[in-house]
């Protein structure tokens, strides 16, 4: 074995002593949990939006997120435009081809659950395809808004976290209150309920539909623009799966639900970072495991509702 | 004599009964013997060993289809089957030695009782949340399975051998992968024809009414996943056999949505539309890597959108309800020229 | 969904295709058959910078050699030909595999070099083999693929390791390289050990690093290093976010972080950590941090990131620093260390002119042989008596390995260096290791 370099500190091999560990590991779990769990409630919400009014389940969801990231790439980087002019311009742009995909290719098979299932898988790999042949595979740094990191309870967080933190819970607020409170809002919430009846009220499902998906896609836009580390074409898939097990436990659908369950699996995923770092790569695992276990002891999540009568 | 004139009779009188008649079963009787030649016209070990893969795959998006294109339990894990028997047969002939003629039953065997796990737990749930569920358990074994000692983490293990150590030939490895198509493929559609396929038909429209019929839905919910598990187990053991290799890339989410995507794109819950599926899509993915390997996912996704947009039903359920139309008393098919059905004699239009 | 609709999805369609066909055409496709032709098959995930360099490296060896008279076998004058496979080997074996097959009995090629992700090289191994093609490996480190040549000389002699070394040495070079950051930071925690975390990714060829690192960083010298061992931290290969990680790395007060990462997390790790100014020196394996655009890609906070390479800008040997620059030159990028490819290619040609023939038992005895002076260093391979047969042989006056740090912009070499672990081994052009400020400020506080 190698000399290594340890000759200048041998005589310092002491005993360490450490710091009171249970509450910094609190605070670690609590921090990121959080942080984390406001990304994915961005990401979730807008998914369990578009299944909730048109049920659809839009495996491509997370790959607008992606786009999102490169779009302000693009703008910024390549055109040369300030960034937060970029980061707006791209969850237009995002959002256009988002309306755009539903309108002409998921719109038309509306109905059919497997069909659904695997054009949206092959839209997310046009859109992942469609970048790694412009941007190619190598990570690349759409660039930020804010940098730097403040120190919360002896733990950095980036600031561009805090920010997507802040833009999350006011987006999810005013996402809250277009539903609760808005025309709009009872049209997308009488859609989801009964698509037929609301046709009948005479609410325009087919424009409700597209408003929700413009919605949900928006939502997973400014996550991509905002909070997305470095961007490379295949980052929608881990959290797509995330999204998925985050909306199943907390209840197709519910709006409610999805945040929940993005801020319990956010806690859950920092919990096997902090507690088992030996197996941090766990954490899809873990999260897919609670979920498993939610829906296996109430098979419509948390706070879903149970279609009996769809059959 | 006289009996074997009588049998070679009888079975020309079925051909021309029941497949002849029909112009989609003409084109899989077809297709097939097409498959059985193609050998004589090339030994070439590369093209033999895409179709022998596609014989594989074609298997496993069929044991799909007998899952969640009949009996309606869309499985978004199938993967988990496909990888389970995959890694069983694997260290079975690694460690144990044994010969792919038991390593292959016993990894299937295992992926039938993972089936049955499956569905016993997934018993309650229904449509997408079965779906995310399923996909669920076959990523947790994904991931659990790098911190099992044993399986090599996610290097897979190595070392298995081949099939055609029996005659160190691609032929027989190609032969052995064919005949079981023909045969899990014919006997999967038979189940679906049964009496038993028509309760996992009862169970994907109605699964209320089915019970309340005196059908145990329970029971056939978990032999479709068995079933499923079964045939999906046997496509794994026979690409462990052909790859050489158990990775954790077997139990990944791309598999799952492969085996969606070829039932999808041929057409569900006819058993030969996925395997027309794969025998499409996956000599053309060979091809485009060839060809254009940049554009090449890209070209297949925007075939799959199209086909989905036009077809909806899937090509091969298109194809055929061009080719063919039901008799709408006794709801046989007849070829599309038939004023009048075969069966019946009722007016077709 | 109306007519109109279809005829715009239609027209867009037709217009990408045209595309599509339109821009795509290489410059391999359309050879004129030469006379005399060798034909080399170069594997690889195309679509990434890893397979990106391994064809690279192949273009540069092929352009030299051709331009020289290609290469002689007896009296005969052979032109090489390049045949470039994309195996896809990053998400699929299976296509790893195919494109092996391809290879070897559609394209015929007589010789194969490349190969990248352990899983699929293992199995692109297997299938070379049975065909007995000679396969020259740049860019698996996992040391079964040599043990295998020991265990079954006869079925696995076709195969070579040129590039990197074998992960055992990667683990002894990457522990000098920390031993030398280790000892900087000791002499600002002196009298206390400095704290070490360990940051790898869960993948089966980083286990023997980790199982390794954790018994000698605690292990009192001269068994080890004496490092306050703080812990392990695993996050999965696909991880596209390691805030929490480091920020718990950070609370369990490490001063240096040990990395073995060969994936894209590699960006989003070292882009946290230089951003969060996580007090700790990071060191190891980082195969994104060789990548000429590391700093872009990681938004200018890769700066002092450190990690072995096989390459770097300084005088290994004579030939090192003119492959380099002509390398960038010609692609504008600098090599990773899959651009192996063209030692493979070069070593191939000396093997073959040695033995004045293409049979592939007197190849093979001739590569065993192999002498030669390249860009990594002097290589040579390991016998058949060894562990690890057909591994290029790593130590002093062979190939050694480098360590590298993202300086003032640029990838500067910073170990070996002088007067440290691998004495008197020092390659002109080496600049001493910098510690990140940051880390130095929170040790002097």
């Amino acid at each position: 074995m190698p000399p290594g370099g340890a000759d200048a500190f041998a005589g310092g091999h002491c005993v360490i002593v450490r710091r009171a560990f249970p509450m910094i590991e609190l605070k670690l779990i609590l921090i990121n949990g959080l942080i984390s769990g406001g990304g994915y409630a961005l990401l979730a919400v807008g998914f369990s939006l578009i299944f909730g009014v048109a049920r659809i389940v839009n495996l491509a969801h997370t790959a607008f997120y992606m786009l999102a990231a490169y779009f302000v790439y693009a703008f910024a980087k390549l055109l040369g435009l300030p960034l937060p002019l970029s980061v707006v311009l791209s969850i237009i742009v995002v959002v256009i081809i988002g309306v755009l995909a539903y309108r002409i290719v998921i719109d038309p098979i509306r109905g059919r659950e497997t069909t659904i299932l695997i054009v949206t898988i092959a839209l997310a790999i046009i859109i992942q395809e469609s970048v790694s042949i412009k941007f190619g595979t190598a990570a690349t740094q759409p660039g930020r808004l804010i940098s730097g990191y403040t120190t919360i309870l002896d733990v950095k967080v980036f600031n561009r976290d805090l920010l997507a933190f802040g833009v999350a819970t006011i987006t999810l607020l005013g996402t809250w209150v277009l539903l609760m409170r808005t025309r709009l809002g009872i049209a997308i919430r009488a859609t989801a309920q009964d698509r037929e009846v609301a046709n009948l009220m005479g609410i325009n499902v087919a424009r409700t539909g597209m408003i929700t998906m413009a919605i949900a896609v928006g939502l997973a836009a400014i996550a991509g623009a905002v909070k997305a580390p470095a961007a490379t074409p295949t980052m929608w898939m881990q959290p797509l799966v995330i999204v998925l097990a985050i909306v199943v436990l907390g209840g197709l659908g519910s709006i409610k639900g999805s945040f929940v369950g993005a801020i319990i699996l956010g806690l859950a995923g920092a919990s096997v970072v902090v507690l088992f770092p030996e197996h941090a790569f766990l954490k899809e695992a873990v999260a897919l495991a609670i979920m498993l276990a939610v829906i296996l002891i109430r098979p419509e999540g948390l706070f879903g509702v149970a279609f009996e009568e769809e059959r | 004599m006289g009996i074997l004139t009588a049998y070679v009779g009888g079975a020309y009188n079925a051909l021309r009964g029941e497949v002849l008649v029909l112009p989609s079963r003409t084109a899989v009787l077809l297709f097939g013997l097409l498959l059985f030649l193609v050998p004589l016209m090339t030994e070439h070990s590369y093209y033999l060993g895409v179709l022998t893969l596609a014989c594989i795959f074609a298997i496993f998006a069929a044991s799909w289809d007998l899952l969640s294109g009949f009996t309606g339990q869309v499985n978004f894990g199938h993967a988990l089957f496909f990888g389970v028997a995959v890694y069983v047969s694997a260290l079975l002939n690694i460690h144990l030695g044994l010969h792919p003629g038991l390593t292959i039953p016993l990894g299937a065997l295992a992926a039938a009782a993972a089936g049955f796990l499956v569905g016993l737990a997934c018993l309650r749930l229904r449509g997408t949340y079965l779906a995310f569920a399923t996909l669920a358990f076959s990523l947790i074994v994904a991931g659990i399975i790098q911190a099992i000692p044993g399986t090599g983490g996610t290097l897979g293990v190595t070392g298995v051998k081949s099939i055609q150590h029996l005659s160190e030939s691609v032929v027989v490895e190609y032969y052995v992968a064919l005949v079981l198509l023909v045969v899990l493929g014919y006997t999967m559609w038979k189940i679906t024809d049964s009496k038993t396929g028509i309760i996992f038909h009862a169970i994907r429209e109605d699964e209320v009414t089915a019970r309340a019929s005196g059908i145990n839905t329970t029971r056939y919910k978990l032999l479709a996943f068995c079933l499923s598990g079964l045939f999906a187990g046997i496509a794994g053991g026979l690409y462990a056999h052909h790859v050489l290799i158990a990775g954790p890339s077997t139990l990944a989410l791309m598999i799952s949505f492969q085996a969606i995507i070829w039932a999808v794109f041929g057409g569900i819950a006819t058993i030969y539309g996925p395997i027309a599926g794969v025998f499409i899509l996956f000599p053309l993915m060979e091809y485009l890597q060839r060809a254009v390997p940049e554009y090449r996912m890209l070209a297949v996704a925007l075939i799959i959108v199209l086909v989905m947009l036009f077809m909806p039903e899937g090509l091969i359920t298109w194809v055929r309800d061009k080719i063919e139309k039901v008799c709408p008393r006794c709801k046989l098919r007849n070829i599309a020229t038939r004023r009048t059905c075969r069966v019946c004699t009722a007016d077709l239009d | 969904m109306n007519k109109l609709m279809k005829l715009i999805i239609v027209l867009l369609v037709a217009s990408l295709a045209a595309v599509a066909v339109g821009c795509d055409e290489d410059e391999e496709s359309t050879p004129t058959p030469a006379a005399n032709e060798i034909k080399i098959g170069v594997i690889g995930p195309m679509a990434y910078i890893q397979g990106e360099h391994h064809w690279n490296g192949a273009l540069m060896a092929r352009d030299e050699i051709n331009a020289e008279g290609g290469i002689m076998v007896g009296d005969d004058e052979y032109q090489i030909r390049l045949v470039k496979a994309d195996s896809n080997e990053i998400t699929s074996p299976t296509d790893a595999v195919s494109a092996m097959e391809r290879l070897i009995t559609v394209d015929e090629v007589d010789f194969v070099v490349g190969g990248f992700r352990s899983e699929s090289a293992l199995a692109m191994q297997e299938k070379a083999m049975e065909h007995q093609m000679i396969f020259l490996g740049a860019g698996a480190s996992e040391v079964e693929l040599n043990t295998r040549v020991a265990a079954d000389y006869d079925k696995y002699k076709y195969w070579f390791r040129v590039s990197p070394v074998n992960g055992t040495y990667l683990t002894r070079i990457s522990f000098m390289l920390t031993g030398m950051v280790a000892q900087k930071i000791g002499a600002l925690t002196f009298p206390d050990a400095p704290k070490i975390a360990i940051l790898a990714e869960s993948a089966e060829w980083a286990n023997p690093l980790v199982d390794a690192a954790q018994g000698y960083f605690a292990a009192p010298p001269p068994n080890g290093m004496g490092l306050d061992v703080v812990g392990t931290w695993r996050p999965s290969q696909m991880a596209t976010d390691v805030t929490a990680e480091l920020t718990a790395i950070e609370a369990a007060g490490a001063n240096i972080i040990y990395t073995v990462v060969s994936g894209p997390l590699g960006v989003a790790y070292t882009r946290t950590w230089g951003e969060l100014e996580i007090p700790a020196a990071s060191v190891g394996i980082n195969v994104e941090a060789q990548k000429g655009n590391f700093l872009d890609a990681t938004g200018g906070y890769g700066a002092y990131e450190t990690t072995l390479n096989t390459y770097a800008r300084v005088e290994i040997t004579d030939e090192t620093i003119a492959f380099y620059d002509a390398f960038e030159d010609k692609f504008g990028e600098i090599p990773i260390y899959t651009a192996g490819t063209y030692d493979a290619i070069k070593i191939l040609k000396a093997a073959i002119e040695s033995a004045g023939t293409l049979d592939k038992d007197a190849v093979v005895t001739a590569i065993e042989a192999t002498d030669m002076i390249g860009p990594p260093g002097k290589m040579a391979f390991m016998g058949t008596d060894t562990d690890t047969p057909h591994d290029v042989t790593w130590g002093p006056g062979s190939v050694t390995g480098v360590g590298v740090q993202w300086q003032d912009g640029e990838l500067k070499c910073v170990w070996p260096d002088a007067g440290g672990s691998l004495d008197p081994v020092f390659y002109e052009g080496t600049v001493d290791y910098v510690l990140p400020p940051w880390v130095v400020d929170a040790l002097t506080e």
